[in-house]
């Protein structure tokens, strides 16, 4: 521990506040952490079976996952404090049409700090 | 003065972290399969290599024996072509679920809208594409006619995520030399935020091709670009860690040269062998994931690495800068290593009086 702060300090003086970032000639560059996990079940409130083929999507933005047979999902996001995740059917593979569903998560402090982030939701969609 | 002190402040800094020789950058050479045919490539790599993919289990096995891997450790999946492999998202999975981050090197050739969105799923971190000049450039160096117009697509959607850290590299050579200020431009329309130049290393297929490398004079006019552009703060240029380069060290890169390999930086190639950087001789392996313990090889072996004074040989025995260098990248030191490869310090200080 000594070490390292001795390692900090110096790194510091040396005027290279990215004495520690670094990359290779053919690597790439340091990943910040930028990222937040959201992971989650997709059920039907009526039945209480997981959906499958749920989209999943974030906000406005381009990503996106879908629901596995199981009705989970799992998808790295943006770390953002507030984000509204959608739940959409796109394929009604159970010939049953699902509403979608909007939900607003707000993450705390001490998750957004943590080494990694994560948040895990169930969510239960109604027939239409 | 104050430079020579930043000197000796940070000569003491390299041998602290050369004594701490904390893990953070390790490669994973997943694969030696290529879809590209590159003229600078220096690996033996092809559309059917000699080597199978690594196993995912096989890599996992070494990367479990890290014990409390360090704050930024990333595993960077390089190759080959990493997008080659189908189970490049469950690789990423796998990484992310021991705690640990992922980054990747790719030509971008596959890198579309579906796979930008499965990857920053699977919690891709970081992205490096390499684009080697503007569109007949490019596609003579990589010896494809839709090289560029799929990096085009690649670089346009890297660059447009918020999360990715995302930069773009090019190998400067004799062909796109005069192209560089286009090419930034290019790269400032396409929203791209940092751009790192490298040269090409007198080995593998390039050896033979004059076209590849650049005369003492344009290196010198590189190196004048390279600060020149970051004097202006559209976007963040810099020359890549290779080697020193005396009187441009403060002025190209953000820190001084620091050639990390064995230090910081660890590797498992295709074959499971235990080394640093990829482009490195493969005679520097220091163990096998199928018969070592890795990470118990990063902590006892690459003394190689860590003890410098081997690379006094050759042209660097008399150097004056040789405390600052250690006989430049790891890189520049193969066959019989009786003398560096390249001295990029040798080569400015010829065009000096010019
Ligand atoms: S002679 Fe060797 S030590 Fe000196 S600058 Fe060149 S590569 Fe570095
Ligand atoms: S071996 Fe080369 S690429 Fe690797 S850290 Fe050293 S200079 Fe950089």
């Amino acid at each position: 521990m000594k070490r390292d702060w001795k390692r900090k300090i110096i790194g510091g003086l040396c005027l290279t506040s990215v004495a520690f970032v670094f990359q290779a000639c053919y690597g790439t560059p340091q990943d910040f952490g930028n990222d937040l996990l959201v992971e989650g079940l997709v059920k039907s409130k009526k039945t209480g079976l997981p959906i499958k083929g749920i989209k999943v999507s974030v906000d406005e933005r381009v990503q996106y996952a879908n629901t596995d047979e199981n009705g989970k999902f799992s998808l790295y996001i943006d770390k953002l404090q507030h984000a509204n995740i959608k739940f959409k059917d796109v394929d009604s593979t159970q010939n049953i049409w699902f509403s979608n569903k909007d939900t607003l998560i707000t993450i705390n402090e001490s998750v957004l700090t943590s080494k990694q982030p994560k948040v895990y939701l169930n969510i239960e969609l109604e027939n239409k | 003065m104050v430079t020579m002190l930043k000197q000796a402040l940070f000569r003491v800094f390299r041998k602290l972290e050369t004594k701490h020789h904390e893990l953070n950058y390790l490669f994973w050479e997943c694969t030696t399969r290529c879809n590209l045919n590159c003229r600078h490539c220096g690996s033996d790599c092809s559309k059917d290599s000699f080597y199978k993919d690594m196993p995912l289990d096989d890599f996992l096995k070494a990367l479990d024996t890290i014990e409390s891997p360090s704050e930024h450790f990333t595993v960077v999946l390089t190759g080959g072509e990493p997008l080659l492999r189908k189970d490049i998202e469950l690789c990423g999975r796998e990484i992310r679920k021991r705690g640990m981050r992922w980054s990747m090197v790719s030509n971008g050739y596959l890198y579309n809208n579906e796979k930008h969105i499965s990857l920053l799923n699977a919690g891709l971190g970081a992205l490096t594409i390499s684009i080697d000049g503007l569109e007949s450039s490019h596609n003579w160096l990589r010896n494809n006619d839709k090289s560029f117009e799929r990096v085009d697509i690649a670089i346009g959607l890297a660059a447009s995520s918020s999360r990715l850290n995302f930069d773009v590299v090019t190998c400067v050579n004799k062909r796109n030399f005069q192209e560089l200020e286009e090419i930034r431009t290019y790269l400032i329309q396409k929203g791209v935020k940092a751009w790192r130049l490298f040269t090409i290393v007198p080995i593998g297929r390039a050896k033979e091709d004059d076209e590849m490398f650049l005369t003492d004079h344009q290196f010198r006019e590189l190196m004048d670009f390279i600060s020149e552009s970051r004097t202006r703060k559209d976007i963040d240029v810099k020359f890549s860690c290779e080697g020193f380069v005396g009187e441009y060290e403060s002025k190209v890169r953000d820190s001084n040269f620091f050639c990390r390999a064995g230090i910081n930086i660890g590797s498992i190639l295709i074959d499971g062998s235990i080394s640093a950087c990829p482009n490195i001789d493969r005679t520097f392996s220091q163990g096998n994931i199928y018969k070592d313990n890795f990470f118990s090889v990063w902590q006892t072996k690459y003394e190689l690495f860590r003890d410098r004074s081997w690379t006094k040989t050759g042209k660097c025995t008399e150097c004056k800068d040789y405390k600052n260098c250690q006989g430049n990248g790891f890189h520049y030191w193969h066959g019989e290593k009786k003398n560096v490869l390249v001295c990029h310090n040798e080569r400015l200080k010829k065009t000096t009086n010019c």
